[in-house]
């Protein structure tokens, strides 16, 4: 069965972007807009791999890192995010955040190897 | 019967007739004596009657030119004081209507005198001012409301340097009811001859002026997101694009595409950073860095224009060097340095980066073999949207915001920047900050 990824980003260009970059690693992907939607996906199916955003309506990443811990629904977590401050980073850190990219530094190569390591 | 007098009687008589003859001789010439004494004595009188008489006409005239020249006097003087009250006036209206607080202290610091505006806009009567010192009139506060101390202020300085002074760092005065606003300060030192006798304060109220840098500053934050996400899925799409198995031209061009956007995307975190530190709305954040990994890092970032340009890169740094301090904001300042060293130094030039610990400070240089600063325009560098007249436009694109940022985010580290330049030999910018 083909892997199974989840997006959690509230800027939709870039979600479905990401998406159908994705399609080409032939993998299923779910996209959602907030922190909820994803949890509600989350607990629907455990993906192989959570494209995380931070800052999202409704709830944000963190409420849905400490969700996904409380509720045991592990998975491998790449944020991608917009805040480059150590705390955010510490924070997502301690919550066995596998890689953190800051959208605006141009670490773009580092990426997609990230990313394709979860779908193999 | 008729008696004859005898002769004996009658020489008797003509004997006294005759004294009484020669007595009365003697008495007339006594009276033509004495006469003869008076008339002399009148002419005398008359002489000095007639003397006292040119000296009274002589104080008489000399009592009348008195006069005149005391009406003269004092007409003067009254012209005199109508002269200088209306200079006084004058002064004052002029001192009154500037608009713009004005204050003017002793040497110490005392207050001398307010204008209206000065009471207008910190709520202080003038009677209310006189010799108090002016810290406890006009407290001083950044822009956290934290007071700012005695010895930092601008009033010291002038006193101290003799030197006008202009307030370039955000502050604001505190009114009497405890509100606060954004001013422009200027305070030149007053001299009399050669002593120094106080300073004097002009202060503006900035308020509208730090709205609209506000506004300008959101509108360039706001401007500079809405660009940066569709930029990031650009890029990313590019960067996945990459590592496709394209032919060699289609490889070629995703690349240049991609370099070419992540140049964008880098100015534009440079613009929001911009209108950050313009805000004061940056904090510097306090992480160990190791300096020779960092450096790697930084010229890695630059790599593909080195190699373009064929320029050579020294690094110099001592193993296991650790440093205390924000590394988001150290790699800005040197990529940046890095950036316009690569840029202003001609094909096969010659780039290096030296850090090392200078006492309690680090030291970084970056020198270049490039075109160099002109002399007369060294001391712009620090200027928003500078750019040396000796670059060639189309030689390499640049914005002049570089090394003001580099020079704002310096500061925010608490280091300081200096640079030695000569034209066509190149330029070392050296970089000293607290660990």
């Amino acid at each position: 069965m083909s892997k199974h990824v989840l997006i959690a980003e509230d800027d939709s260009s870039l979600a479905e972007m990401m998406g159908k970059v994705l399609h080409k690693y032939n993998v299923r992907v779910t996209i959602t807009y907030n922190g909820q939607e994803a949890l509600q996906a989350l607990e629907k199916e455990v993906p192989d791999l959570l494209l995380l955003d931070v800052l999202m309506p409704v709830l944000d990443g963190h409420c849905v890192l400490k969700t996904m811990k409380e509720k045991r629904l592990d998975c491998p977590v790449i944020v991608l995010s917009n805040l480059s401050d150590r705390m955010t980073r510490e924070k997502c850190k301690k919550m066995d955040v596998k890689n953190y990219f800051v959208k605006n530094d141009m670490d773009d190569d580092d990426l997609w190897p990230a990313i394709e390591k979860y779908l193999q | 019967m008729s008696k004859k007098p005898s002769i004996s009687a009658s020489k008797k008589i003509a004997l006294k007739l005759r004294v009484l003859a020669r007595e009365k001789e003697v008495t007339r010439r006594k009276l033509v004596v004495t006469a003869k004494k008076l008339r002399i004595k009148a002419r005398q009188l008359a002489v000095t009657a007639r003397e006292k008489e040119v000296v009274r006409r002589k104080l008489v005239v000399t009592a009348k030119k008195l006069k005149l020249s005391y009406e003269t006097l004092e007409k003067k003087i009254l012209e005199r004081t109508k002269d200088l009250e209306q200079v006084r006036a004058k002064d004052e209206a002029i001192l009154a209507s500037i608009g713009d607080g004005l204050v003017a202290t002793d040497n110490n610091g005392r207050i001398l005198l307010v204008n209206k505006a000065f009471e207008r806009l910190m709520g202080w009567k003038e009677t209310d001012t006189h010799g108090k010192h002016l810290s406890t009139i006009l407290p001083m506060v950044d822009s956290n409301g934290k007071a700012i101390a005695e010895s930092e202020r601008l009033i010291m300085n002038a006193l101290k340097n003799r030197t006008t002074t202009i307030s370039t760092t955000s502050v604001y005065y505190k009114r009497k009811n405890g509100s606060s606003f954004p001013v422009a300060i200027t305070v030149a030192p007053i001299f009399i001859g050669n002593r120094l006798i106080g300073a004097v304060k002009v202060f503006r109220d900035i308020t509208k002026e730090k709205e609209i840098e506000k506004a300008r500053s959101e509108f360039m934050s706001i401007a500079s997101h809405q660009l940066r996400t569709p930029l990031t899925a650009i890029r990313w799409v590019l960067s996945s694009l990459k590592r496709e198995h394209l032919p060699e031209e289609q490889q070629k061009l995703v690349h240049t595409a991609h370099e070419t956007s992540t140049h964008m995307a880098a100015t534009i975190k440079r613009m929001l950073m911009i209108s950050h530190l313009e805000e004061d709305g940056m904090q510097p954040e306090n992480v160990e860095v190791d300096m020779l990994t960092l450096l790697e890092n930084v010229s890695r970032l630059h790599d593909a224009h080195r190699q373009r340009n064929g320029l050579e890169l020294t690094l110099q740094c001592p193993q296991n060097l650790l440093v205390r301090t924000d590394k988001q904001l150290l790699v800005e300042i040197l990529d940046n340095l890095l950036s316009n060293a690569y840029k202003y130094t001609a094909k096969g030039g010659k780039v290096s980066m030296r850090a090392a610990k200078e006492g309690a400070a680090i030291r970084i240089d970056v020198a270049d073999t490039g075109y160099g600063i002109p002399q007369k325009e060294q001391k712009r560098i620090p200027e928003k949207f500078f750019r040396a007249s000796n670059i060639a436009s189309p030689v390499e694109a640049g914005t002049g915001i570089g090394l003001y940022m580099v020079y704002n985010i310096v500061r925010l580290i608490g280091g300081t920047i200096s640079f030695v330049s000569k034209e066509n030999k190149g330029t070392t910018f050296t970089l000293l900050f607290p660990s």
